[in-house]
């Protein structure tokens, strides 16, 4: 085993002037957006970003992409977009893990000097107007081979997956579908302060227990929803931020973890994910503790992943995240101020780049109806694959990053 | 239908030929620890010496979920934990899925989807 990061590697053992921020944010228009490639999505995402900092295209150096389940981003953005000096360019996927990631790497590079803009996008378009969502995500695995066996099952795409994960935690801990709803109802009623949001109409718990099975313990009102467009942020330094468009969003510490367990005999199945590594080591980076953060913006593909999630980042104790979801601490009138965009829930499902935008939105203090009072400190998770890969950033708005 | 259709490649080719014979075959290291049968080394100790050998069929319930066909029809999808150690998701066919409880014991038992197609394990409630 290595060591966990060092307090001392993270961007407060380097010159204020050096150490990352987030400058910009690039949105499309997200949800049943027909028409774009993926490709025009990142592109667009990119060119908005870059006009949002206050800066020009030409003045992009590093290029991270990624994409989505339908692919069509690549590095051939960097032709889309006519940047011809780039000295950093990668495709990432770690899947809804990547976003969080790519911060990360983009503040790896401005803070040493390698790239000194980064744009970091993601897109994806698998809404079309004639089919559902469930044909997309709920694709058979083609019917030959390891993944054919697992299809030919019924074991198919991520809805079953997650459920065995939940059911193994309700299980252990006593978690129950109530609780779980609970967390779908907080991040409805944010969803109803966002413009952007694609599902507003404010839900009860009845509404959650009423709507259909996905696959048990889920109901429809677990599970995330599905989005076309690209979101796109610009990283570059601290000294270079303040003189931009932007309040500076500052990256203050960062973390990865790879469980590695997937279809494996793994005891922590549904338990504790990577989080439970990643959040505490971000946060030592920030040298900030659990109690130090403001608002939470939580990767929520479903409900139970943010249960497990504020179980593993030590917002509650371990199996105490059902009871915890359920005391009233959550949505615009609680103390947990936590998916304040409504997620991807009921905001949009832009898979990592869903809580990092909002995270930016609540740190810059432009959240409109739904801005918290305090945002010095933010919490970003991304998850990826079946709880298999897991980021976290720490972000600070001016206050927290003296 | 319970599973539906899977054809054998060059990787699943000696393990569809148990299947069709009503062995479950898992990987098996030199050093006797199993993996899954996907597996190309030890799970355990990364051995790269493995070969297949058949589980005794007996497993236990990790967890399971629900899914209903278009025509309203329930599946039971698990996770078994078989006897040797490795974790299988798969399909348990035959219980009132009302009466799981994790631990429950299972069987190791086989389906297909026709005869043109490959037999697929399965669990049922141990009897």
């Amino acid at each position: 085993m290595t060591d966990s990061p060092h307090p001392d590697a993270g961007p407060l053992s380097v010159p204020a002037g050096r150490r990352p921020a987030i400058a910009g944010l690039g949105m499309t228009e997200l949800g049943k957006v027909y028409g774009p490639t993926s490709a025009q999505f990142a592109a667009t995402a990119v060119r908005r970003a870059v006009a949002d900092a206050g800066l020009a295209l030409a003045d992009v150096d590093g290029l991270l992409t990624s994409s989505g389940v339908t692919g069509g981003v690549s590095v051939d953005l960097q032709r889309e977009l006519g940047l011809t000096d780039l000295r950093l360019l990668t495709h990432m996927q770690a899947y809804g893990s990547t976003a969080g990631s790519m911060v990360q790497y983009a503040s790896m590079a401005v803070q040493s000097g390698m790239a000194s803009v980064v744009a970091c996008v993601f897109a994806d378009s698998p809404l079309r107007p004639e089919r559902r969502s469930s044909a997309i995500y709920g694709t058979r695995h083609a019917g030959a081979g390891w993944w054919g066996l697992l299809g030919a099952s019924g074991v198919i795409g991520a809805n079953p997956m997650y459920a065995l994960a939940a059911r193994r935690h309700m299980l252990r801990y006593g978690t129950t579908s109530e609780q779980l709803g609970h967390i779908a109802v907080a991040q409805r009623a944010w969803a109803a302060l966002n413009p952007a949001a694609q599902l507003r109409e404010p839900i009860t718990l009845a509404d959650h227990q009423e709507s259909r099975w996905i696959a048990e313990p889920f109901h429809l009102l677990d599970c995330c929803l599905v989005s076309n467009g690209g979101i796109a942020v610009i990283v570059t330094t601290a000294e270079r931020a303040a003189q931009l468009a932007q309040p500076p969003v500052h990256v203050l510490g960062w973390a990865q973890a790879h469980p590695g367990h997937h279809l494996r005999r793994d005891p922590d199945f549904g338990l504790t994910s990577g989080a439970a590594q990643a959040g505490p080591a971000a946060l030592a980076m920030a040298r900030l503790g659990i109690g130090d953060v403001d608002v939470a913006q939580l990767y929520d593909c479903y409900t139970f992943t943010v249960l497990l999630t504020l179980e593993d980042y030590g917002f509650c104790a371990k199996g105490e995240g059902g009871p915890f979801a359920a005391s009233g601490v959550l949505g615009p009138a609680g103390k947990l101020l936590l998916n304040t965009g409504g997620g991807q829930l009921s905001g949009y499902y832009m898979w990592g780049m869903t809580p990092l935008s909002e995270a930016v939105i609540q740190a810059r203090g432009q959240g409109g109806g739904r801005q918290a009072e305090t945002h010095d400190v933010i919490l970003v998770s991304g998850n990826g694959g079946v709880l298999d890969h897991h980021s976290t950033l720490v972000l600070g708005s001016a206050g927290a990053a003296s | 239908m319970t599973v539906g259709p899977v054809d054998r490649d060059d990787a699943t080719a000696e393990f569809f030929d148990g299947t069709a014979a009503g062995r479950l075959l898992l990987r098996r290291c030199e050093q006797g620890h199993y993996s899954e049968p996907a597996a190309a080394q030890c799970t355990t100790c990364a051995s790269l010496r493995l070969e297949w050998a058949a589980a005794a069929g007996g497993a236990s319930l990790v967890s399971w979920t629900i899914t209903r066909q278009p025509d309203g029809a329930a599946t039971v999808l698990v996770i078994a934990e078989l006897d040797e150690g490795p974790w299988l998701w798969s399909q348990l066919v035959g219980a009132d899925p009302a009466a799981l409880a994790a631990g429950l014991r299972l069987a190791v038992s086989f389906a297909r989807a026709d005869a043109e197609h490959e037999t697929v394990p399965v669990f049922e409630l141990a009897r």
